[in-house]
Order: structure tokens, then C-alpha cells, then sequence
């Protein structure tokens, strides 16, 4: 190994150290792919089906059971119990098992035959917020339906035909195209983004860990002398064997998302691709720039799960950026899965024109030439720098 | 007789002794390892409270939208006034071009364009229906919840003053009970705002608790594996004595987590707000063996780490597949058998569902049955495993520290 210098005996030295660990094989390989079909099975069915809900129905009458039975039909709402009391109901939802409960107070159907607009009420779990309001959106259509099937009844008998009835009860109709996600499928929605969250975090830490290592080890200076104490070559050297594994690891990815699980993917490939590459290198320039400010493998790995950990809040693709506090928007800038989110975005959702995202691109670029700015700083530290454990 | 009982009090003495000493030296341990510290304090103390910052405003409120009015008549003109009166969308530009809107979606100024045909006011008035048109950006459900709420808000209300104006009945209580026969009340339980910060800062603290204890256990226990000086911990150099090892450290940890607890579970959420409606015992109750498996499971999972800092490559990147798979966020019905089945071992998918109910949603002990049981069983089990892999390293670590003599 030490006979050969240059970029390619480093190389084929980094390709020795990530064999001689198995730390290396389970962040680089065996984690980001368990946790890519971790999450796509974990999400499956893309829009959660048959949730249960409960019914407290103090009426009972033919009505009321039709009502309950049109609720029944919807595809995300099962009525799975009934139960003698709104307390008992409640005391189901906080055991878990429903989440969501109907209620039809006592009369309901004598004050409706009356005209007294009879009220009943539709009690969601909102602490958990994507079934609460999955729900919720369920209970409106239906409102507007029973609403409307109770009006065409009294329109029918006054001899009105069913399209001038459904023309009378709904003049306005809101006709709603959710652009390249219909199915509101929440699997392409989050693994799009949480999935190179993950592998962001990974090659973060890789990153720090391998040049941390040098330092730790005090193998720092025989690793510059290879590249005749050229920190270029040397970090060159040790760093394009992670990027070709992770660009590797990254494709997959791509390839299981958008060819096998057909997620929407109206860039076309070498957007995608582009997009993995640039998302890769950005990675480890941050994980350059940690270990070279935070010369400590601690401090720097800390600095790295931080980073890692707050990038899927401050990326905004659960919460909106835009509801952040002015000061969080500029900062979430800075971090890498930001730009590739708003790419994503840009590219493989939606399928704009690339000059729409350039800002990212620039960003992300930027990213990647960080490094070279601090790569004088890396050397010395690699060459005079005590280590502190 | 009395002589075995007189050995067997001398013996638990020195085992009581012994595990005080231990849980002496593993607390001052704790104190100067800076890198511990930043675990088992800073981020309990710091993290909460940045979570809760970033999820300040809890809800989306004025998403920008177009508005490509082809009609412009009072109606139409009406249509948009209201939708952009609501606290949810916010209209930003009108324009007649479809493909100005398009280019302005494209630019990220917009998030939905609001089209309303030609012959809007035309159909109306012709009695038949009329379309609206509404485009989302789905880059997030939140922007497509909010447009198509406020749009269906407003068209509801307007066929409804339409039928009205049709109807001409005498007294407006007819014309209530023509259109609307029923009336519909949504509660939002626990969550009254819909907030984000009220349904996953929750989750997000539970699991706090369990990540940094994976993480700071697996660095003390990486330190002393490196440095092969993990035997060193015992009181009686010659003599195994992993029990005693293992109920010392334990003792030390729950300590900590004691303040930690307080600090996470009680004083966050009042600081920020969050709904919080616990009964104390109960949530004491739980809250116990919650912290005991999560020490003794990051106790078992600290085999997997030999350096002191490798622990962060391995655990911090799992915290997303455990909030996850707890099924907080995306529901736990739809979680599919077999991750709901494996999820059982992990602490935190029961943690948190018990701590959600009983905080958020006033569920009392008997409610989270299964989870508090669950959670004693982790107890026992992972105390048990805990023992077997100290049991384990101190092995090791005599065998390393011979060869390094």
C-alpha cells in the first residue's frame, strides 16, 4: 500500500479502511437501503384506508341509519363501533381505538320531518393531525352530500327532475386538480424527501468519520505524504470512493422510487441523476467544512446530527417555510435538503424548466466548492493539530 | 440458620455498597465527559425548545394564489373578494392570461391558481352549474389543504345565498331549512387550532428522551471499550460482578432522566403552550417504566458501538423510522403488521402513543394498559440483555487489556 503514491494509491487505501470496518458497509450500504423499504412499505397503501370510527347514535331511526350507512361507503372511514354515550366514545378514542367519533343526539330525525335543522356533530382526534384531518375533509363531502340528498328528496317531490335539483343545490362547483400528485399519495409526498434526508445525514457523518479518523488515529500525515502533502489530492483521493458508493447508493434510490414504484418523475433521468450527484457532494463539502472548523471527531459529529436532524423541519416539506419565523427562512438556505427538496420540487414533481430552480442549483454548487476554500486550514490541522478526544 | 442469614445480610450490604460506589463513580464520570453531557443535558435542554420555534405559527395562514378571472363579472369579482378574505389564502395577482399564471407557479410566487371560466356568471344565472377551476402545487399538502378549503368555503357559502335568491320563500327560516335541512358541528378534540407543534412536539420529546440516552450510554460505553478499560469499572478487579454494574449505572442514568423528565415533559410544553391535560399519577406512572427501557435498552444497544463516537453514525439517523413507525404521524392503522410487530421493541412506538394519550388527551393509566405492560416487559427484558452484553464487554475488555500489556 505505501509503495504507491498519488490520488490512486489513496484511493485504493480509503477502499482498504472502509473494508476494514463494518461501521462503513452499515452507514454506507446496509442503513439507507433498510430504510428506503422501511418507509415505502412502511407507506404502502399512500392514502390511509379504513380508519376507524366510532358512532354514538341516541336517535336510531331509519334516517339516522342511512345517514351512518352513506358514511360507511366513504373509502377512508369505517364505522367500526357503536357506543351508548359521547363519554364512552370518548374514553374509545383515548384507548386508541377509534379516531373519530359521529354523534346523533335524541330527535334527530322528528326535528328534521319538523324543519328545525336538527344539528349532529363529528368529534376528530386532532392530536394526531393527518388522520384527524383525513377525516375531517371526509366529514365535509359528507355533510354536503346528506345535505343534498335530503333536499333532492323534497325537490323530487315537488316534481323537479335530478340534474335541475343538483344544478338548484350546488350552482358553484369547485373542480380541484391537485397537480402531479392526484392520488394525494402521501408516500410520494414524504420518501421524496425524508429518504435523502436520511442518506444527507449518513454521508454527513461518513464524511467526518473517515477524515476524523486520521486525526483521532494519527495517520493524518501519512495519508497527506501520499499526495506529497497536497491536501487537494489527498482529500480528492480519499473522498470520490464515498462519492462513487453513495452516488451508487443514491441511483438505487431513484431507481426504486421513480422505476419500480412509479412515482411521479416528469424530469426525465439525467435530472434526477443530476440532482442525486449534486446532493451527494454538497453532503460531504458539509461534512469537509465540520471536521475542518470542529477539528474534533466529536464536536464535528455532533455538529453533523444537529444539522442532519433539524434539515427535515427547516427543509419544509411537512411545514411550509413560509410559516417559519423571517429568521428561520434565511436560514434554512444553508442547509443542503432545502435545495434539493425545492429541485425535487421544480424538476421531478412538476417537470418545470431547470432555469426555474437555478437559484438551488447555485446553492447546492456552492456547496460543493466550499472545500476548496478550507483546504489549506485542513492541512494544517491535519499536520499540527493535538487531538482532544 | 442465623449464620446464613448473617452471611446473607453481610453480602447484601456490600452489594448495596457496591452499586452506591458505582453509581458514585458513573455519575462523576458523567459530569466531566463533556461529550456525555452534550447528550444527556444540552439536548434535552435545547432541542425542545428549537422544535417548538420552528413550529411557532403552528398552522399555514395567506398562501399566495392567481386568480385567472376570464369572466370578470360582479359575481366572479364577489367569488375572489371572499376567497381572499379568508385567514387561509391570500390573492396576490389577477390576471386573464392562464399562462401568466402558469409562469408565476412556476416561479414559486403562487401555490394554486383560481380560474374562473368564460361563462361563470352566465351558467348561474342561467341556473346550471358553473366550474371553478382550482390548481395546487402539491410540493406541500398544507398549501392544497388550505386553497381548497377556503374555496370550498366560499362556494358553499354562495350557493347557499343562490338558492336563497331562487327560492323566494317568504320568511328566511324557509329558506334555511330548504337548503340546508341538517346542520353539521365539527369538534377538533385535543387540538383545537389543528396546530403542528401541538401534534408532533409530543412525539418529538418522547423520543428525545430515548435517542439521547442511545447515544450518551453508547459513548461511555465506547470510551471504556476502546481504551480496554471497561473492567476497571468494577469494585472487585478479580471478581465479576456485572449486576451490581449494571443496577449502579441504571441508577446513575435514571437520575438523570429524572430531571430531564421534568424538564421535557412538564415545563416545555407550558412554556410553549401545548396542550396539556394530564392526570399527574398517571403520568407518572407511565412515565417510570418508560425511562427504565429506554436506559436499559440503549444499555443492550451500547454492543453495538466500539469507539467512542461512532454512536452517532449508528443511532441519530433511526430516530426518524422510530417517529415514524409510532404512528403519530402517519396513522397507526395503516403501519402494516409487520413493522407494527417489530416496533414493539423499541421503547419509543410505546412511549410516545401512551404519553400522547395520557398529556394530550387525558387518557388515564387503565386506558394505555397495554402499553404500560408492554413497556414493564421491556423492562425485564432489555435489564436482562443488558446484563448479558456487560457481562459480554467486560470480558472483552480483560482480553484487550492482556494483549495491550
Amino acid at each position: 500500500m505505501q509503495a504507491s503514491h498519488g490520488i490512486f494509491g489513496i484511493m485504493v487505501r480509503e477502499f482498504h479502511r472502509l473494508l476494514s470496518r463494518p461501521l462503513y458497509l452499515f452507514c454506507m450500504v446496509v442503513a439507507p437501503l433498510t430504510c428506503c423499504l422501511f418507509f415505502t412499505t412502511l407507506m404502502d397503501n399512500g392514502l390511509p384506508q379504513n380508519m376507524p370510527v366510532g358512532v354514538v347514535d341516541d336517535d336510531n331511526t331509519s334516517t339516522t341509519r342511512e345517514v351512518l350507512r352513506n358514511m360507511d361507503a366513504f373509502s377512508q372511514v369505517e364505522l367500526t363501533a357503536s357506543y351508548e354515550s359521547v363519554s364512552s366514545a370518548r374514553r374509545a378514542m383515548q384507548q386508541g381505538r377509534i379516531y373519530a367519533f359521529y354523534y346523533i343526539p335524541k330527535g334527530t330525525t322528528d326535528e328534521l320531518l319538523a324543519g328545525r335543522r336538527p344539528k349532529v356533530s363529528f368529534y376528530t382526534n386532532n392530536s394526531l393531525l393527518i388522520a384527524g384531518s383525513l377525516i375531517y375533509r371526509d366529514l365535509r363531502t359528507m355533510s354536503v352530500l346528506a345535505n343534498a340528498s335530503v333536499g333532492l328528496e323534497t325537490l323530487r317531490a315537488k316534481g323537479v327532475t335530478d340534474p335541475m335539483a343538483m344544478t338548484f343545490l350546488q350552482p358553484i362547483v369547485i373542480d380541484t386538480h391537485p397537480l402531479s400528485n392526484p392520488w394525494l399519495n402521501y408516500s410520494v409526498y414524504l420518501n421524496n424527501t425524508i429518504l435523502p434526508g436520511i442518506l444527507m445525514i449518513l454521508i454527513f457523518m461518513i464524511t467526518v468519520y473517515s477524515i476524523g479518523s486520521e486525526l483521532k488515529e494519527g495517520t493524518g500525515r501519512a495519508w497527506l505524504a501520499m499526495a506529497d502533502n497536497d491536501m487537494l489530492v489527498a482529500a480528492a483521493g480519499k473522498l470520490l470512493p464515498h462519492t462513487a458508493i453513495f452516488f451508487v447508493v443514491a441511483s438505487l434510490y431513484d431507481l426504486y422510487l421513480y422505476g419500480v414504484l412509479s412515482f411521479p418523475c416528469h424530469s426525465g433521468i439525467l435530472p434526477l441523476l443530476l440532482a442525486s450527484l449534486l446532493m451527494v457532494l454538497a453532503s460531504q463539502a458539509f461534512g469537509v467544512l465540520f471536521i475542518t472548523v470542529l477539528p474534533t471527531l466529536r464536536l464535528a459529529l455532533s455538529a453533523c446530527s444537529l444539522w442532519g436532524v433539524v434539515s427535515f423541519s427547516i427543509s419544509g416539506f411537512s411545514f411550509p417555510v413560509m410559516a417559519m419565523h423571517p429568521s428561520l427562512q434565511l436560514l434554512s438556505n444553508l442547509f443542503p435538503l432545502r435545495h434539493y427538496f425545492l429541485i425535487y420540487i421544480n424538476q421531478t414533481l412538476n417537470g418545470y424548466p431547470m432555469v426555474y430552480a437555478w437559484k438551488s442549483y447555485v446553492m447546492l454548487l456552492c456547496f460543493v466548492l466550499l472545500p476548496l476554500l478550507l483546504l489549506k486550514r485542513l492541512r494544517t490541522v491535519m499536520l499540527n493539530y493535538d487531538y482532544i478526544p | 440458620m442465623m449464620r446464613k442469614l448473617k452471611e446473607f445480610n453481610q453480602l447484601s450490604g456490600e452489594a448495596a455498597r457496591d452499586v452506591f460506589f458505582i453509581w458514585r463513580n458513573e455519575l462523576r464520570r458523567v459530569v466531566h465527559d463533556q461529550g456525555v453531557l452534550i447528550f444527556f443535558i444540552l439536548v434535552p435542554l435545547l432541542y425542545p425548545m428549537l422544535y417548538a420555534f420552528i413550529y411557532t405559527e403552528e398552522t399555514v395562514r395567506e398562501v399566495p394564489a392567481v386568480v385567472v378571472d376570464r369572466s370578470g363579472t360582479a359575481l366572479s369579482r364577489e367569488f375572489v373578494r371572499r376567497v381572499d378574505a379568508t385567514a387561509d389564502v391570500r390573492v396576490v395577482a389577477r390576471t386573464g392570461n392562464m399562462d401568466e399564471a402558469k409562469e408565476m407557479m412556476r416561479r414559486a410566487e403562487v401555490y394554486g391558481i383560481i380560474c374562473l371560466p368564460e361563462d361563470f356568471s352566465r351558467e348561474v344565472h342561467r341556473q346550471e352549474q358553473a366550474y371553478v377551476s382550482l390548481y395546487c402545487d402539491m410540493s406541500g399538502l398544507l398549501y392544497y389543504k388550505a386553497l381548497l378549503l377556503a374555496c370550498t368555503e366560499v362556494s358553499l357559502e354562495m350557493n347557499t345565498e343562490l338558492q336563497v335568491e331562487r327560492l323566494g320563500n317568504s320568511t328566511s327560516r324557509q329558506d334555511e331549512v330548504a337548503t340546508s335541512p341538517l346542520q353539521y358541528e365539527d369538534v377538533a378534540l385535543f387540538n383545537p387550532q389543528n396546530g403542528f407543534a401541538s401534534f408532533l412536539l409530543p412525539a418529538v420529546l418522547m423520543l428525545v428522551i430515548q435517542q439521547t440516552l442511545l447515544l450518551g450510554v453508547g459513548m461511555i460505553n465506547g470510551t471504556a471499550r476502546e481504551r480496554a478499560t471497561f473492567h476497571t469499572q468494577l469494585i472487585h478487579a478479580g471478581r465479576r460482578g456485572t449486576l451490581r454494574l449494571v443496577a449502579g449505572k441504571a441508577f446513575c442514568y435514571f437520575l438523570v432522566y429524572v430531571l430531564v423528565c421534568l424538564w421535557t415533559l412538564v415545563v416545555v410544553p407550558r412554556l410553549f403552550g401545548l396542550v396539556q391535560i394530564p392526570q399527574a399519577f398517571d403520568l407518572l406512572a407511565f412515565v417510570i417504566p418508560y425511562v427504565l427501557a429506554c436506559i436499559f435498552f440503549a444499555m443492550t444497544c451500547s454492543l453495538l458501538i466500539c469507539q467512542r463516537e461512532t454512536c452517532m453514525p449508528v443511532f441519530v439517523f433511526t430516530s426518524l423510522p422510530f417517529l415514524f413507525v409510532s404512528g403519530i404521524s402517519w396513522p397507526g392503522v395503516a403501519v402494516p403488521d409487520f413493522w407494527r410487530i417489530l416496533s414493539y421493541l423499541v421503547p419509543s412506538t410505546l412511549g410516545i402513543n401512551g404519553f400522547v394519550r395520557i398529556n394530550t388527551q387525558g387518557a388515564l393509566l387503565e386506558d394505555v394498559a397495554f402499553e404500560y405492560i408492554v413497556l414493564w416487559i421491556q423492562t425485564g427484558f432489555y435489564f436482562l440483555t443488558a446484563c448479558a452484553a456487560y457481562y459480554y464487554m467486560i470480558g472483552e475488555s480483560r482480553k484487550k487489556a492482556m494483549t495491550l500489556n
